[in-house]
């Protein structure tokens, strides 16, 4: 009988208790896009070349994808270079939200790195790793840590060790077809001719680069081989061959042909073998690029007026339209899920990159403009590569980020430079 | 001619008849197979002990108790048999041998109940401490609930002054800078593009900074976004809020639902 009262007695205190405590609630919506604050400390044991200073790197690498801010660490005395000397209240005080710490220790055959990200105000290690080297990959080791403390922090892996390719002119007489880091560093030409050089394509599969050159008088499309340098002409049929594209598996390229009529678009073996024209259509239809899936593939066309890009489904070559805001809007290039499409879009008479959300159609303006051309997203879908027009004949490429926006230019060292393509995370 | 009537005396014949030899055999069954005298019922011995026994009992009493009934049976052995003088000599060793195995089997007795009181004292000991641990747990609880029954009374007390319309306003302007500045510090680039949504519990200290880590009720499904709100509620440290302790008793403990990309209209 007393268990029984005691029991009740019990479950009443319960319920009082839980009645008294009812939590209140605060709904947040939204947010302010934002970077995050990081402090990339200086290495221990870190060299005084410029070009290869870990921290430098990792802070350039960071700052370019529009996720980070780097603090600056320039006459902070004290610097910790071990996790155990972080004085986190410092750095708390800083609004620093994360830091590397690292250490480099070098012979005249390896470079070993080994280096911490912490969260400092949960005061946790996120990450601790180590990354060994000949001392000429000292900047990969770099954009290596880079890679991994994007992937910590934004779920989705870095693409700083990739490459990129570009045309780069030096007077009216010379053009060559760059490969560099994403940086623009370690540099070099793949092609040179005396011709133009456009429509630059980085194969998916990271071995070949695709291109359109002049040198036959006429544009005519030619594939070259990436590591025997070897090169072949798969496209010279009559009229203009112009913009080719890679189907995802790298076996196939859509590619445009006039055939002295209007631009039509084609598809054959990357060889140059089994052409075969994708619809007729008595408008002009360009700049074709490959659905990721491979089951489509998106084009601009004036069909409706104005140049816009659609979308024909290679199955039953339905045709769809994509863009609907604007005039103008051309140069399509999906990410690697196929969730964005970058372009070009006019706005006030300015043409800047766009990127629209294909679920849900939303249209963002990523520059300013006012003479932006040939956007290609990176192959993490983050960052837009892109052709900055200045007047006066001159032209640089640059990256912005898709989130926040930021503008990073990519300095090559010329005045000219355009055509840009990005590499697959693997080549 | 058949009728009725007889049937039913024949069969009345019958059933007697049926009846007597069933109620007769039935008889017979119970004299001979019932075992009509009582037996003895089985009982069992039972110690009842009020505490444990006293270490000198425990010392005593088992090995004296052995000893005598080993003595005994030395005793008649050597009653009954006449033993040859060779055998003697034997004998006399043997019932040294004996003795000495006694004495040995006795000291392993000795030590074997020396240990089973040390355990036991070992057991009475930690079951003690035990009950000791027990108590202090409960005086803490019971602390405890004082505490949260004055703080309950507070904040029922809050609820009170709310509902008469007394705190509200304040309890409301309180909400929304609470709000407005962890919205702030959430950096949503790392939330992806779909409406998504998580939920954090959090509990603070009158000075608004936090108690313990906010714990993550709801997840976003995307460990990022959920790292960068659980950011933003650190970055906000401290929030604001009221010195009165009723309003404060209101916001000690909050539920923050987060958007990061706005709701669907």
């Amino acid at each position: 009988m007393t268990q029984l009262i005691k029991t009740l007695i019990f479950i009443i205190l319960i319920s009082l208790h839980s009645l008294a405590k009812a939590i209140e609630v605060i709904d947040i919506l939204g947010g302010k896009a934002g970077e995050i604050a990081i402090a990339v400390l200086p290495f221990e044991g870190d060299g005084s070349e410029k070009d290869i200073k870990f921290n430098e790197i990792v802070k350039a690498d960071l700052e370019r994808s529009g996720f980070f801010r780097a603090i600056k660490t320039d006459g902070i005395n004290n610097i910790p270079k071990d996790i155990k000397d972080i004085d986190y209240s410092y750095w708390t005080a800083l609004k620093a939200e994360l830091a590397i710490v690292g250490k480099v220790e070098k012979n005249d055959t390896q470079v070993k790195v080994t280096w911490d990200l912490v969260d400092i105000f949960k005061q946790k290690l996120i990450t601790t790793m180590e990354y060994v080297g000949n001392p000429s990959q000292g900047r990969l080791i770099g954009h290596r840590i880079s890679n991994l403390v994007y992937e910590k922090v934004t779920g989705t892996p870095g693409v700083f060790h990739t490459k990129i390719g570009y045309v780069k002119k030096f007077d009216d007489k010379k053009y060559t077809l760059n490969i560099s880091d994403l940086d623009g560093f370690n540099a070099k030409a793949v092609v040179t001719s005396t011709q133009p050089i456009i429509s630059t394509r980085w194969s998916p599969d990271g071995k070949k680069i695709a291109y359109v050159s002049f040198e036959k008088k006429k544009p005519v499309i030619f594939v070259q081989d990436l590591s025997t340098g070897e090169r072949k002409l798969v496209a010279n049929f009559k009229g203009n061959n112009s913009a080719p594209a890679w189907s995802p598996d790298s076996k196939q390229l859509a590619l445009v042909l006039t055939y002295n009529e209007f631009s039509q678009i084609y598809v054959m073996n990357a060889d140059g073998s089994d052409i075969k024209r994708l619809m007729r259509s008595r408008y002009i239809d360009t700049e074709p690029a490959w659905a990721p899936d491979g089951q489509s593939i998106y084009f601009t066309s004036d069909r409706g007026g104005g140049p816009q890009i659609y979308n024909i489904n290679l199955d039953d070559k339905e045709i769809k339209r994509i863009t609907f805001e604007g005039k103008y809007n051309v140069s399509p290039r999906l990410t690697p899920d196929g969730k964005f499409m970058t372009f070009i879009t006019q706005e006030g008479g300015k043409l800047k990159v766009a990127a629209q959300n294909l679920k849900s159609n939303q249209v963002l303006k990523l520059t300013k403009g006012p003479n932006d051309e040939s956007p290609v997203f990176a192959p993490n879908g983050h960052m837009v590569l892109f052709t900055l027009k200045n007047s006066g004949n001159t032209s640089k490429i640059g990256t912005v980020s898709l989130n926040g926006f930021k503008f990073v230019p990519i300095e090559v060292g010329a005045n000219l430079i355009q055509e840009p393509t990005w590499s697959p995370f693997d080549f | 001619m058949f009728r009725i009537a007889d049937l039913e005396s024949s069969i009345d014949t019958q059933s007697n008849l049926f009846t007597l030899i069933i109620h007769l055999s039935l008889i017979l069954f119970m004299a001979f197979t019932i075992q009509w005298k009582p037996k003895n019922p089985y009982f069992a011995e039972v110690e009842l002990w009020e505490a444990i026994p006293t270490k000198t009992a425990e010392n005593q009493m088992t090995p004296i108790k052995e000893l005598d009934v080993e003595k005994q049976v030395t005793k008649k052995e050597i009653v009954k048999e006449i033993p040859k003088q060779a055998d003697v000599d034997a004998e006399i060793i043997l019932k040294k041998k004996k003795e000495k195995i006694k004495k040995l089997q006795e000291e392993l007795l000795k030590q074997e109940q020396i240990k089973q009181l040390q355990e036991r004292l070992l057991n009475e000991e930690k079951s003690k401490r035990i009950e000791k641990e027990k108590l202090e747990k409960l005086q803490e609880m019971l602390r405890s609930e004082e505490v949260n029954q004055k703080s309950d009374r507070i904040a029922i007390q809050a609820d009170k002054d709310v509902e008469a319309g007394v705190n509200s306003g304040e309890l409301d302007k309180y909400k929304a800078l609470i709000q407005q500045k962890i919205q702030q510090n959430v950096n949503n680039n790392l939330c992806g593009t779909d409406y998504i949504s998580l939920d954090f519990e959090i509990k603070l200290l009158p000075s608004g900074e936090l108690l313990s880590d906010p714990v993550l009720k709801k997840s976003s499904k995307n460990p990022s976004c959920d790292e960068a709100v659980e950011r933003a509620i650190f970055i906000s440290e401290p929030l604001p809020v009221p010195t009165d302790p009723k309003l404060f008793a209101k916001l000690k403990q909050l539920r923050l639902k987060f958007y990061p990309n706005g709701q669907p209209e």
